[in-house]
């Protein structure tokens, strides 16, 4: 496990180190100059000098990276000039909302989907299995903001079930008011539960066909401890690492349902940062989001190693 | 969304990627599939007559799609009108028409740049090993870490969108989970006798890659494809709602669902029903053909 833990984590790392390269890129295709972008059309050549000298900008690139990464490492995120406050502080407000959305619409997920595949793959090309995989995908291929704004109008306006816009303020005002949760979970989760039974799904019918389950059902047992006992531990193990290839996805997701729900979140940061083109906010959520998504995906995998030791010894992978 | 999500899921086929059992060509296997496979049967019917809707449909059926008509804005479905008009007094169905010439080219042309870079992206890091295989997947390991839509809002502030712009920026995006397909699949093939006996009968490493290994990954790759284009319609979708889309007089599904969904309350249902039926019904058909050529793919499985 320590070597693997090791050799996991030193790959991690790497992949931070890109990630910095890949905001750093993205902050130099901004037309003409950071400056220009962050100062407007209107800012005349000398207070472009001024910025470009008191931010490093007028220093060669390379040298510009370093600075950049130190700044970074010391989490200086940067500054946002439309909103007259650090970018740090901005994600630190924003952060947990998005952390409570993206945690509760997995799971969210998980719960319908292990179900769902049991029943699709025991009922493997029968009816049921088609209507409930026709369901999933039909939730799946919806655009999700469309699927967001159905149930806004469906369950908000006419019914009066849930509330239309998310609850406003930190992580505790949201938390008190789980019913303006309802909407923003459902949205996200349900085009997840299309990719987490499918996957699931294939998962159960690989184990199914495994040699240890003929064992099994030689030795006596039921076809239901069968399932349940052996093939059910085999199958959900790699549901850890499904969680962690889909933090990505799931948060372009939240990027769409924290807009349609001005659910106060780190999507709704970048989109509002986006149309008031504030660079450094949306940079600085990049970075952000990709170091989760870089932590997510390692602990899955350290998380994975611990429960299949077959990882830990395997070929790297 | 679920980029991602659905790479985990197609990863289910590189399971059975450590052993090759002849299927014959993967295109007569595709056709054999579809045969077979009543949905993606029905996928593939259903993308024909939406290309055939959007492309051969504004031959028969002519509208004017480029100047606008508020006198006539926002009638219901009626005479001359068979979904109405839109805000702007667009006609509806022929808008949906033009919509979905912008929604499938979008899909097709950025699937095949995706799966392009993909091809040849992994099959050099697969075929290198070693470390450059392993810088070459930090590299994948740290774009795909930033979520697909946050790099393409990115990338549409700073540059004004168009259909050539979108099909690049999209390809440009997607191209990662293809590059890890194939280099898995590089990296078991490189090692197989009948590759090792190019290189013993002096065949050069082009000659390896383009007659041996790439052609062995077809069947990984057109299963990807299909589920790229289903993708790229959906981020075209959301980056219409996000305001970010292709400025009009053009037209796409995801932007003129976006526009219905603010005549919500006015009931105005002739604009969101027809546009969103197109998105869910075209991505749905993809997906079907998707999932059903890997089953087709899938060894293990065919076994049973």
């Amino acid at each position: 496990m320590g070597t693997y833990a090791v050799r996991r984590t030193g790959q991690g790392l790497i992949v931070v180190i890109v990630v910095s390269f890949i905001t750093f890129i993205e902050a130099h295709l901004l037309p003409g100059n950071p400056a220009r972008a962050i100062l407007g059309v209107h800012a005349s050549s000398a207070q472009i000098q001024a910025f470009d000298i008191e931010n490093g900008y007028n220093k060669a690139l390379p040298i510009q990276y370093v600075d950049y990464a130190i700044r970074l490492l010391r989490g200086n995120l940067g500054f946002s000039y439309v909103l007259n406050q650090s970018v740090a502080s901005l994600l630190a407000e924003r952060l947990p909302a998005t952390v409570i959305l993206v945690g509760l619409s997995v799971l969210v997920s998980l719960i319908a989907a292990i179900p769902l595949a049991v029943l699709q793959a025991v009922r493997r090309n029968r009816p049921a299995d088609y209507v409930l995989t026709g369901f999933t995908f039909a939730f799946y291929s919806m655009p999700t903001f469309w699927l967001g704004l159905m149930f806004v109008m469906l369950l908000a306006v006419k019914a009066h079930v849930f509330p239309p816009i998310a609850p406003q303020g930190g992580p505790v005002q949201i938390l008190q008011h789980p019913q303006g949760l309802v909407l923003p979970v459902l949205t996200l989760a349900l085009g997840n539960i299309a990719a987490f039974s499918r996957y699931l799904r294939s998962s159960l019918l690989d184990n199914l066909a495994m040699d240890y389950v003929r064992t099994a059902r030689a030795i006596g047992s039921s076809n239901r401890r069968a399932l349940y006992v052996h093939v059910f531990k085999n199958a959900l193990a790699p549901v850890i690492t499904l969680i962690g290839l889909s933090l990505p996805g799931i948060l372009s997701g939240a990027l769409i349902t924290e807009s349609i729900f001005n659910y106060p979140g780190m999507g709704l940061l970048y989109w509002n940062s986006a149309l008031s083109q504030d660079y450094p906010v949306l940079l600085g959520v990049t970075i952000v989001v990709a170091v989760g998504t870089v932590a997510g995906s390692l602990i899955a995998d350290l998380l994975y190693a611990v429960a299949d030791p077959r990882i830990r010894y395997g070929r790297p992978a | 969304m679920g980029e991602a999500v659905t790479e985990a899921a197609r990863q289910g086929q590189m399971a059975a990627d450590g052993e090759i059992v002849s299927l014959g060509s993967p295109i007569r296997l595709g056709v054999q599939t579809l045969v077979k496979n009543r949905a993606a049967l029905v996928g593939l019917i259903v993308v024909l007559i939406m290309l055939a809707f959007s492309f051969i449909g504004p031959l028969f059926y002519h509208t004017n799609q480029i100047a606008t008509n508020l006198p006539d804005s926002l009638r219901p479905p009626g005479a001359g009108h068979p979904l109405g008009t839109d805000n702007e007094g667009y006609d509806e169905f022929g808008r949906l028409m033009l919509g979905g010439q912008t929604s499938l080219e979008v899909g097709l042309a950025a699937a095949v740049v995706a799966t392009g870079i993909g091809i040849a992206y992994g099959a050099i890091s697969g075929f290198a090993g070693g470390i450059v295989d392993g810088l070459m997947m930090r590299v994948v390991d740290g774009l795909l870490a930033v979520p697909t839509l946050f790099l393409l809002v990115y990338l549409f502030t700073v540059f004004q969108a168009s259909v050539l712009l979108m099909i690049l920026v999209i390809g440009l995006v997607a191209w990662l989970v293809p590059a890890r397909l194939v280099r898995a699949e590089t990296l078991s093939l490189r090692t197989r006798e009948f590759v090792q006996a190019v290189r013993s009968m002096g065949g050069t490493r082009r000659r390896m890659i383009f007659r041996h290994i790439i052609p062995n990954t077809i069947g990984t790759i057109m299963v990807n494809a299909t589920f790229q284009v289903a993708d790229a319609i959906l981020a075209l979708a959301s980056l219409s709602f996000l305001g970010l889309g292709i400025a009009p007089p053009a037209a796409n599904w995801g932007g003129m669902l976006s526009t219905g969904v603010t005549y919500t309350y006015a009931g105005d249902w002739w604009l969101i029903y027809p546009p969103g039926l197109c998105i869910l019904l075209t991505v749905m058909a993809f997906n079907a053909v998707g999932d059903g050529l890997r089953d087709a793919f899938e060894v293990r499985l065919q076994r049973r």
